[in-house]
């Protein structure tokens, strides 16, 4: 909330309003009590008014310690209910026996009372009930409804003290000030009233731009559902690519084998037939590997090697096996932890090194394979060199263009070129700790 | 708790503690003034209520108080001396709005009502009720009745005079007519007015009068009229009794052929009857100025003659003591009123130091009271004490209400011009009637 906002200024003037009327009443008063005693008038004013003052000086001093813990009570602030309508209670009385003391001469305090519960009674329940008693309060807190009982002795009487032309004057200075007072208090009244209309507007154009947003919103959700629909066929693709690739990882990486295996017998056969009893039970060995790696294939989809063992591991008895079922040289180096990756970066980079491999044997028609990965800020990197024949102009096949639509899931990215054979470099953001 | 619980706490305190401030100086705001436990005051005035210079002012008081003190130890009373009795009713006034009203104070029987009404005096019925030394049968009722405002008691009478029938016993000695009975009437009042009136050294004009002062108050109350209701909101002119009190005093007036008596006719000796209060005896009888001013006739007082509706009554004049409503003392002060108008020997000096009677049946009809008055005034011829008593116990106590006065003004009017004009008594008393409640009724929505 804004400070000295506008109706606060109002409500401190119709406080000092208020202060400044009940000491002209009460000085009014004590004057002409002392003029009376003064000037021998005493018996004739107590017979005509019919009735007991309090003594002059105190109705000043009374008059002041009143208002004064009326203001202490007026500067409370409870949301509560009950304290609210304790508060207001105490406060109506503190007027009325501050109205009593001025002989109900004069009761705008209790619009004081009355400006105080509009400004503060937001949160309180039931505040049209509390508003009408203060409001009863106030029309019958008149002088002439209790004059001749109660001992009530009007303002007009010790105003009659003085001479006919002072004595309007001073009846209708005070009149002037009681409907300032008014004034004041209406005036207050519709400052907070605009100032929550403004209020309502502000609420009012933030509903609209809720109901805009709302809108775009329900845009967005059925874009979304659209994409989501689009995905869900995108998945479909997807999952035939991947199945594709896996039957190619899998079944292509073991024929391969075997092919490169089987070339080798058949060179062998009239050379060294006993190396080739031994070669061809590599490549049993090898062909029943595969058989295996595609029933895995079939069922999960994933490479047994992974599903059984950590990615080194893995990654290791892949090479070990490579090794022994091609004859090729494979030098491996890797300054990485491989371990605690999420499933999905396993898989890529097993991949892509099986893939790697497969790719140096089959086209690059290699004898050395030279593998590295490092890490370094998150991002891991896979190198692999082979010594084959290379190529001038690379030609993405099926598995290279897999290996870069994985890669591309993982926002990794991927570059190939030659260099005295094939240079395969890729890399890898490692998400940490997150759990696909 | 957070700050605006903290903050709300401190103005609670705050605007409490300021509320109980203000609520103890506005509860001490109508207190009388020493605010001393042990301490009383007393408001009196220092010359007699019955407008005589005496030279006793304080005397009983003064004894009252050595009284009271040697029974109260430690309790001390005081009074601020020097007051007029002209200016005592403002002076008392002055000290209510001053908030110096003393404990207990002399009211005046005309302004009690006015006291009663303002809510300056205290209700004495509890202190009445509970104090079993106390019995309101000593008192004459009709004193009694004078501090009675609205079924309450808020004043108890201190002395009172009733209105008695002053006689110039020379006049009706030299006319051969006998000194008239306690009980006589109307009739036997005029026979001797008439026999009186006449022209004694035969210049042709009247020089020797029946009375003098006899009024419609006299006529009134001697025929049993109350003029009002008791809270002042009726008039009651329009009763047969005060036709024939009207009818009766245009009677007397014509005796007199037009010629107005007064008080001097009276002191020349010259008018066998004036209506007196028995203080006016008293205060005339003792004193050199007095013996002078009526030596030329022997004089005594009797009753007041009764009207044919009326017994032989008149009004009875009071001085009441009253305690302030907001007395702090309301123990002793009770207590030091009590000494005032209901200890004997209080009382009984107000026949040797006052010129009224005691309120006190026991004290008025005493021996020692007799013994007093012959002392003071040198002799008791003149004095039935049990007339003096009768007269003082059926006498028509004064009713009052809020301006009262101004009532008795306007029934003064009625009467006069009732009787100043010729129209049928009957009609008048009608129109007069209604006049006076309006202005009435004027008076009450003031």
């Amino acid at each position: 909330m804004k400070e000295n906002r506008l109706p606060d200024m109002v409500f401190a003037w119709m406080l000092n309003l208020n202060l400044w009327v009940i000491l002209f009443m009460a000085g009014i008063m004590a004057a002409s009590l002392y003029g009376h005693v003064h000037e021998n008038t005493a018996l004739d004013f107590l017979q005509g008014v019919g009735g007991m003052t309090y003594v002059p000086w105190k109705i000043p001093a009374a008059a002041l310690l009143l208002y004064g813990s009326l203001l202490f009570f007026l500067c409370i602030r409870t949301d509560h209910t009950l304290l609210f309508y304790m508060k207001t209670g105490a406060e109506t009385g503190i007027s009325l026996l501050l109205a009593g003391l001025l002989q109900f001469g004069y009761t705008g305090m209790i619009l004081l009372i009355l400006a105080d519960v509009v400004r503060n009674m937001a949160n309180v329940k039931r505040k049209f009930a509390l508003l009408g008693a203060v409001c009863a309060v106030y029309l019958l807190a008149d002088y002439h409804l209790f004059s001749g009982r109660y001992g009530i002795i009007p303002f007009e009487s010790y105003l009659d003290y003085y001479r006919g032309s002072v004595r309007s004057f001073l009846l209708g200075a005070k009149n002037v000030l009681a409907s300032l007072n008014i004034l004041v208090f209406i005036i207050h009244t519709a400052l907070l009233m605009r100032e929550q209309m403004s209020e309502k507007e502000r609420i009012l154009s933030l509903n609209e731009s809720l109901n805009r947003v709302n809108g775009e919103l329900q845009e967005a959700n059925r874009q979304l559902e659209e994409y989501s629909r689009e995905s869900a066929k995108n998945a479909e693709t997807r999952e035939r690519n991947r199945l594709a690739r896996e039957i190619h990882d899998t079944l292509g990486h073991t024929l391969t084998g075997i092919i490169t295996g089987l070339d080798a017998c058949i060179t062998l056969m009239d050379i060294v037939p006993e190396a080739v009893k031994e070669q061809l039970s590599v490549i049993a060995d090898v062909a029943r590997k595969g058989m295996t790696d595609v029933r895995r294939s079939v069922k999960a989809l994933r490479p047994d090697a992974l599903e059984k063992m950590e990615l080194e591991k893995a990654l290791e008895q892949m090479m070990e096996e490579t090794k022994k079922a091609s004859g090729i040289e494979i030098e491996y180096c890797c300054s990485a932890e491989l371990n605690h990756f999420n499933k999905d970066e396993e898989e890529i980079i097993y991949r892509i090194i099986q893939e790697s491999i497969t790719n140096a044997i089959r086209h690059g028609k290699a004898g050395r394979i030279l593998i590295a990965i490092s890490m370094e800020y998150n991002i891991l990197y896979i190198w692999i060199k082979d010594n084959g024949i290379g190529c001038t102009h690379i030609e993405k096949g099926f598995g290279l263009h897999h290996m870069e639509e994985r890669l591309g899931m993982l926002y990794g990215s991927l570059n190939c070129f030659c260099d005295n054979g094939f240079v395969l470099e890729a890399s890898i953001p490692i998400r940490w700790g997150e759990v696909v | 708790m957070d700050k605006t619980g903290k903050k709300n706490i401190r103005y609670f305190f705050a605007g409490a503690g300021l509320l109980l401030a203000a609520l103890a100086l506005m509860g001490s705001g109508r207190r009388s003034g020493t605010g001393r436990e042990d301490v009383i005051t007393v408001g009196v005035f220092s010359d007699s209520y019955w407008e005589v210079q005496n030279g006793y002012s304080y005397r009983i008081l003064e004894d009252a108080i050595a009284l009271f003190e040697e029974r109260r130890e430690g309790v001390r009373v005081e009074y601020v001396s020097g007051i007029l009795k002209e200016d005592y009713p403002e002076w008392l006034a002055e000290q209510m709005i001053l908030g110096k009203t003393p404990d207990v104070f002399l009211v005046f029987g005309g302004n009690f009502h006015d006291m009663a009404e303002i809510g300056a005096l205290k209700d004495l019925g509890d202190f009445m009720g509970q104090d079993g030394s106390f019995s309101t049968g000593e008192f004459y009722s009709s004193a009694l009745a004078c501090g009675e405002y609205a079924g309450k008691q808020y004043a108890l009478p201190y002395e009172c005079a009733p209105k008695l029938m002053f006689v110039n016993k020379t006049i009706l000695d030299a006319e051969g007519i006998g000194i008239p009975e306690e009980d006589w009437t109307w009739e036997e009042f005029y026979g001797i007015c008439k026999a009186v009136t006449k022209d004694t050294d035969g210049n042709g004009t009247l020089d020797q009068f029946g009375s003098v002062g006899y009024t419609w108050s006299e006529a009134f109350d001697s025929n049993g009229v109350e003029l009002f209701d008791q809270n002042g909101t009726e008039c009651y002119l329009t009763d047969e009794r005060v036709r024939e009190a009207i009818v009766f005093l245009e009677k007397l007036e014509g005796l007199y052929g037009g010629y107005h008596v007064t008080d001097r006719d009276f002191d020349l000796g010259r008018v066998a009857f004036k209506p007196m209060l028995f203080s006016q005896y008293r205060a005339y009888k003792p004193y050199p100025l007095s013996i002078k001013k009526y030596s030329g006739f022997e004089w005594e007082c009797i009753s007041m003659p009764s009207g044919s509706s009326g017994e032989n009554i008149g009004k009875l004049d009071t001085l009441l003591v009253a305690m302030w409503e907001n007395t702090p003392n309301e123990t002793y002060a009770w207590e030091f009123m009590k000494l005032l108008t209901s200890e004997e020997q209080i009382q009984s000096e107000i026949f040797t130091y006052s010129e009224g009677v005691s309120v006190l049946r026991k004290v008025t009809e005493s021996d020692e009271t007799l013994k007093r008055l012959i002392d003071s005034s040198g002799e008791g011829s003149g004095l039935r004490l049990k007339a003096l008593s009768d007269a003082v116990e059926h006498a028509v106590a004064a009713s009052g209400f809020r301006n009262y006065g101004e009532a008795v003004a306007e029934v003064d009017k009625a009467v006069n011009s009732i009787m100043d004009g010729n129209a049928n008594i009957s009609m008048e008393q009608i129109i007069w009637n209604r006049e006076i409640n309006n202005f009435l009724k004027e008076q009450r929505e003031r």
